[in-house]
């Protein structure tokens, strides 16, 4: 039995007609935030497939909580802050941008589908973006359907 | 024993007519430490905010949740509210099921109210997990920095000196006075720079509350806000400020003569001098670097005539170090160095000179006393070309921005030129015009109207001596047609550009720096004298290209936000700061490489293992500099450097409640 | 054989020298294991101790982080050092775990270290292979030393660590999603969680490591695929821009999990990504992941 046939028998079992995908954003104090708070106060419509975890900086956003998530059962992973040049703090998302270059490939080497490891700069402004973002986001993911790598089967029967 | 309260806000019907509030409010009741949960209409209300603290009274709550609005709307409301009843502000939590769900998910009732669950979870996760945090006080030392000694430093300092705040103005050059003592007239209205500047330098130097530290230089900024440490190098003068009466003897029977710096090259100096005669403080210093004494051991002529005996050649380098609460930079800008064009002859023509060298041509306190002459053979020009954009918006070779002082000094040059010389010719070559100022699009329509100047739309592809005239080719965009003038004079108006060493001074002070060097601020448009580092302010063109009434406007704005600072005996500081474990910190140091604030460095730890006195290295944060961006906490492998109310437990408590 | 027998006297005598003279409290070294395919490192502090000496084609240790057991005293250490535990060496300085004034190194050309498990395998007779961690080295010598054993060398040149590309990552880069994952879940199912590709690691200096530290989040409970493969991730990412490539992680791996598949996979995206960059040459350059460049690589969305 492969490691995959495994997991597929351990994961629980899902419907997967009313499967809807959970995408973890973490998302800026200063701009991101904002920038989802502005896709509401305009209106504008995505899917309820995201749940927002603000952050003071995008650099605060450490690529282990990535794994964490992956491990807990979120089946998408978005991180999201300022443009270059318009962080905050000067200087943290460049370090964000160094981090998760390298955090993307390191996913994508171990066999993590890259859809579900992505970055964006969304600024205060850009509530479109964050829109189709999400919306794009989604379909990507739904496309792929539930996330079992790394997934830890033992923490959710505990907690389930 | 964490007791939540969880208070779902219906936000009028823009949650409640999406989100099931009630269903909401009825599935947190089963999250772990909630106590007590329930729906309104109006959290945010009076009756509301009552209902909260009622509810902390009567159920013990120790952690609120409020489901409602963004927390960049209503946090600092419940902070307040749950403040009142007694707990701790941070011990607030919000959920954000209106901006992040009802109004963007209207078509899915259920979609959007299993997410406010997950988010009121998330939230209640947190909450269980934040500690309270206590806002501090940091004494202000009532006395400011200015850095820079032009137009905008003065007028900074004179607006703190006589708000009656102490300032020191640290200038490195032996005179205050910066760019506008070159300068002759001023646009719009042409008056003469000097009759309106050296006042201001008098009243500075005379005001009670300024010290003047002229040819000194920072040398180390340490400190935050409210209490900046800074270490100022006086250069060895080679005087005794105290005891020179500025009599000018000496200068005037020094034997060495070099190129001036104030005049640009277009005169000689002596190796002991004053840069202008208007300088202040108008006392001299010697030029080590070429004053006969300090090259070859001997001559000593300015010592044997000085009557007051203040020529002092053993005199050091000192470093003063003083506390200030409030620093504001204001540097100035350089001229961008023509050279790299070899379309303009690469600096080698002596008839081709720059905007600032041509002040100093027309002054009449200039080296030609304000008889406008070729440099090369002390001609009097007849036709003269100015050429705007030299070294701006040219990516390729200067730099992209616009300089936009250049279009109006060109054509107060051409008005100046025009009323002096009244048979000249005066030829503009520019890109576009661009008058935005007040009184500004004026002086341009009289610099053409009035004073007769051409102006030619389109770059200057090619200039050459031919005899004794530079043959300058062009091309008229407007009429498709190249163009040659004869001129006997070509001025440049070259872009202002950051000091040279802008950067470095920066990286002392801690402050951002654009891709040009120019100094960043906090926000363009609603802190633009402000910097990320708090108590440091920007004014003049150390910022970005200005002209004289835009810096001393944002040097007044600059000094208005000392004052505020200033005028307090202490401050309140963000408790969202980080801090260290000593315990596990093995102070490496990685953290010092994130910090873009320099607000962590390492100390040395004393301790006692099995018996020994043993001393190792950890990292400290000083709260006062620390903005809370966390991003060194990433960097820390053991996880020993904690941004607080964002920790590690805390953020991955809210990654485990979204997937329970 | 002989010359590194004739080196081996060198070493000794070095040692003695140094130690008699007192230029150093102790001298880090490698002697004699239990089988003729092994050594283990030696910490020497009397003169008469260096007789144990030995310098020959099983010195596989990586000596480096013997360095730490010298953290709280004032004296001085000698240390043999070839390229590797000079790389090593180099970033427990950048780490500000040592001083490098309180290490003297005593430079070494290395000729590249047998495979011990084939050596037991084959037997002593047989041609062994060089240690797959030899085969890859770029910098068998130490670069910058304070003495030198053996053949003099010319001064080192200012190393400069050009792009890096490992055969071995491109191949796995090549397969499918699920095959990778499958390898990975494969490799880290073995991992018994003994931490000693931790202990062993120069780059690994915490005083407390998050796995292990229960007063931290991140260290799980459960011993299971997925916290495995949390560890070894975890494990790369911090030494992700430090990693001196010296492959001890995977040398000591109890059950052989090709643990430096991870190391070279972040080697050779930083050389592409920032710049090629090799850890451990010099204490004082800019860390890939304590630094950034505004040009760097855009692919955020």
């Amino acid at each position: 039995m492969s490691v995959n046939e495994a997991l597929d028998q351990k994961t629980p079992t899902e419907n997967l007609e009313n499967w809807q995908p959970k995408i973890l954003v973490f998302a800026c104090n200063w701009c991101t935030y904002a920038g989802a708070d502005l896709t509401g106060l305009s209106r504008l419509q995505y899917p309820a497939t995201v749940r927002i975890l603000r952050v003071p900086c995008s650099g605060r956003v450490n690529p282990q909580f990535v794994i964490k998530a992956f491990q807990k059962g979120v089946d998408a992973v978005l991180v999201c802050g300022c443009h270059p040049g318009d962080c905050h703090y000067t200087t943290g998302n460049y370090f964000t941008r160094r981090r998760f270059l390298l955090m993307r490939r390191l996913m994508e080497y171990i066999g993590m589908e890259p859809e579900r490891l992505q970055a964006s700069w969304v600024s205060a402004a850009e509530a479109q973006k964050f829109q189709q973002l999400i919306t794009e986001v989604t379909e990507q993911i739904r496309a792929l359907g539930p996330n079992r790598k790394l997934r830890d089967v033992q923490w959710e029967q505990w907690n389930n | 024993m964490k007791r939540v309260g969880v208070f779902v806000c219906h936000c009028g019907t823009n949650i409640s007519g999406t989100v099931d509030c009630a269903q909401v409010a009825e599935a947190a009741k089963d999250f772990p430490n909630v106590e007590y949960s329930i729906d309104y209409k109006y959290m945010c209300s009076e009756p509301g905010q009552e209902m909260i603290k009622k509810a902390i009274e009567e159920h013990k709550l120790n952690r609120i949740v409020v489901a409602s609005c963004s927390p960049r709307m209503h946090e600092p409301t419940f902070q307040n509210c749950v403040e009142r009843a007694g707990l701790n502000p941070y011990y607030v939590e919000m959920a954000n099921i209106r901006e992040h769900c009802s109004w963007v998910h209207p078509n899915e009732k259920e979609g959007a109210t299993e997410k406010a669950i997950d988010l009121v979870r998330m939230a209640v996760a947190k909450a269980v997990r934040n500690q309270p945090l206590q806002k501090t006080t940091i004494p202000v030392t009532d006395r400011a920095l200015v850095i820079g000694g032009g137009i905008a430093g003065i007028q900074a300092a004179l607006d703190l000196a006589n708000a009656g705040h102490v300032v020191d103005i640290v200038e490195r050059e032996p005179s205050i006075g910066g760019k506008m003592a070159q300068i002759d007239k001023t646009f719009p209205t042409l008056d003469c720079s000097a009759c309106i500047l050296t006042p201001k330098m008098v009243d500075a130097a005379a005001h009670p509350n300024i010290n003047l530290l002229t040819y000194s230089e920072i040398e180390k900024v340490d400190g935050f806000v409210g209490n900046f440490d800074v270490t100022i190098r006086q250069k060895a003068r080679s005087i005794k400020m105290d005891v020179c009466t500025g009599c000018g003897i000496c200068m005037e029977k020094c034997p060495v003569k070099v190129d001036s710096e104030f005049e640009l090259g277009l005169a000689k100096r002596r190796a002991i001098y004053t840069p202008f005669p208007q300088a202040i403080p108008n006392k001299p210093v010697i030029d080590r670097e070429h004053c006969t004494y300090f090259l070859r051991g001997k001559c000593g002529i300015c010592s044997k005539l000085c009557p007051a005996g203040a020529v002092d050649y053993t005199q050091q380098d000192e470093l003063l170090t003083r506390r200030y609460g409030a620093i504001i930079v204001a540097t100035g800008f350089e001229l961008f160095d023509y050279s790299v064009y070899g379309e303009y002859g690469y600096g080698k023509y002596p008839d081709v000179i720059t905007g600032l060298q041509f002040e100093r041509l027309i002054n009449a306190s200039g080296p030609t006393m304000g008889k406008l002459q070729r440099p090369s053979d002390k001609k009097e020009p007849k036709n003269i070309v100015i050429i705007n954009c030299v070294g701006s918006r040219d990516e390729a070779k200067g730099k992209s921005y616009c300089s936009r002082t250049c279009c109006m000094y060109s054509a107060k040059h051409a008005s100046l030129i025009r009323d002096k010389i009244k048979d000249s010719n005066v030829y503009v070559f520019y890109m576009d015009m661009r008058t935005p100022g007040k009184g500004y699009e004026e002086f341009y329509d009289r610099s053409r109207e009035q004073y007769g100047t051409q102006y030619i739309r389109g770059r200057v592809s090619k200039i050459y001596p031919l005899n004794d005239k530079l043959i300058v080719r062009g091309e008229d965009t407007l009429l498709s047609q190249p163009v040659e003038v004869e001129a006997d004079l070509v001025i440049l108006a070259t872009a202002m550009v950051a000091q040279p060493d802008a950067d470095k001074l920066a990286q002392k002070i801690g402050i951002g720096y654009d891709k040009d060097n120019f100094y960043t601020e906090a926000h363009p448009k609603l802190a633009p004298v402000e910097t990320h580092t708090q108590g440091v302010y920007l004014a003049g063109a150390c910022q970005g290209p200005k002209d004289i009434p835009d810096s001393v406007a944002q040097a007044s704005a600059a000094a208005a936000k000392a004052c505020g600072l200033l005028s307090k005996p202490e401050i309140l500081t963000e408790p969202i700061v980080t801090e260290v474990d000593e315990k596990t910190c093995a102070g490496c140091g990685t953290c010092l490489l994130i910090c873009p604030y320099k607000a962590i460095d390492l100390k040395t730890l004393t301790e006692r293992i099995a018996g020994e006195i043993v001393e190792r290295k950890v990292a400290t944060v000083n709260e006062g500099l620390c903005q809370g961006c966390g991003a060194c906490t990433v960097a820390c492998r053991s996880g020993s450097i904690y941004l607080k109310h964002y920790t590690d437990e805390q953020i991955l408590a809210e990654v485990n409640a979204l997937c329970l | 054989m002989g010359t590194m027998e004739q080196l081996t006297l060198q070493l000794r005598e070095t040692a003695r020298e140094i130690l008699e003279s007192k230029k150093a409290a102790a001298v880090i070294g490698w002697e004699m294991g239990t089988f003729w395919y092994s050594t283990a490192p030696a910490i020497l502090t009397r003169p008469e101790e260096t007789e144990r000496l030995v310098w020959n084609e099983y010195c596989l240790n990586n000596l480096a982080k013997y360095l730490l057991d010298f953290q709280n005293t004032d004296e001085k250490v000698a240390i043999f050092a070839r390229g590797c535990d000079y790389r090593g060496i180099n970033r427990l300085i950048q780490d500000k775990q040592i001083d490098r004034d309180k290490v003297l190194i005593i430079g070494l050309s290395c000729p590249g270290m047998k495979d011990d498990k084939k050596a037991r395998e084959l037997g002593q007779n047989a041609d062994i292979p060089l240690a797959k961690k030899c085969e890859e080295c770029t910098y068998p010598d130490a670069l910058a030393y304070d003495l030198w054993v053996g053949e003099p060398k010319e001064a080192a040149k200012p190393a400069k660590a050009e792009a890096k590309v490992f055969p071995e990552v491109e191949s796995l880069e090549q397969m499918t999603a699920d095959d990778k994952y499958e390898n990975f879940a494969a490799n880290y199912e073995k991992c018994l969680r003994c931490y000693a590709c931790r202990n062993v690691c120069p780059a690994c200096s915490c005083r407390e490591c998050i796995f292990g530290n229960s007063s931290k989040e991140w260290s799980a409970k459960a011993n299971n695929l997925s916290e495995n493969m949390f560890f070894a991730l975890t494990r790369a990412l911090h030494v992700a821009g430090r990693c001196i490539q010296c492959g001890e992680c995977e040398r000591i791996c109890p059950v052989n999990i090709p643990i430096m598949l991870l190391n070279k996979k972040i080697i050779q995206d930083i050389d592409h990504l920032f710049g090629p960059y090799d850890a451990g040459l010099d204490p004082e350059d800019k860390m890939p992941l304590g630094s950034f460049e505004f040009t760097d690589p855009e692919e955020f969305m």
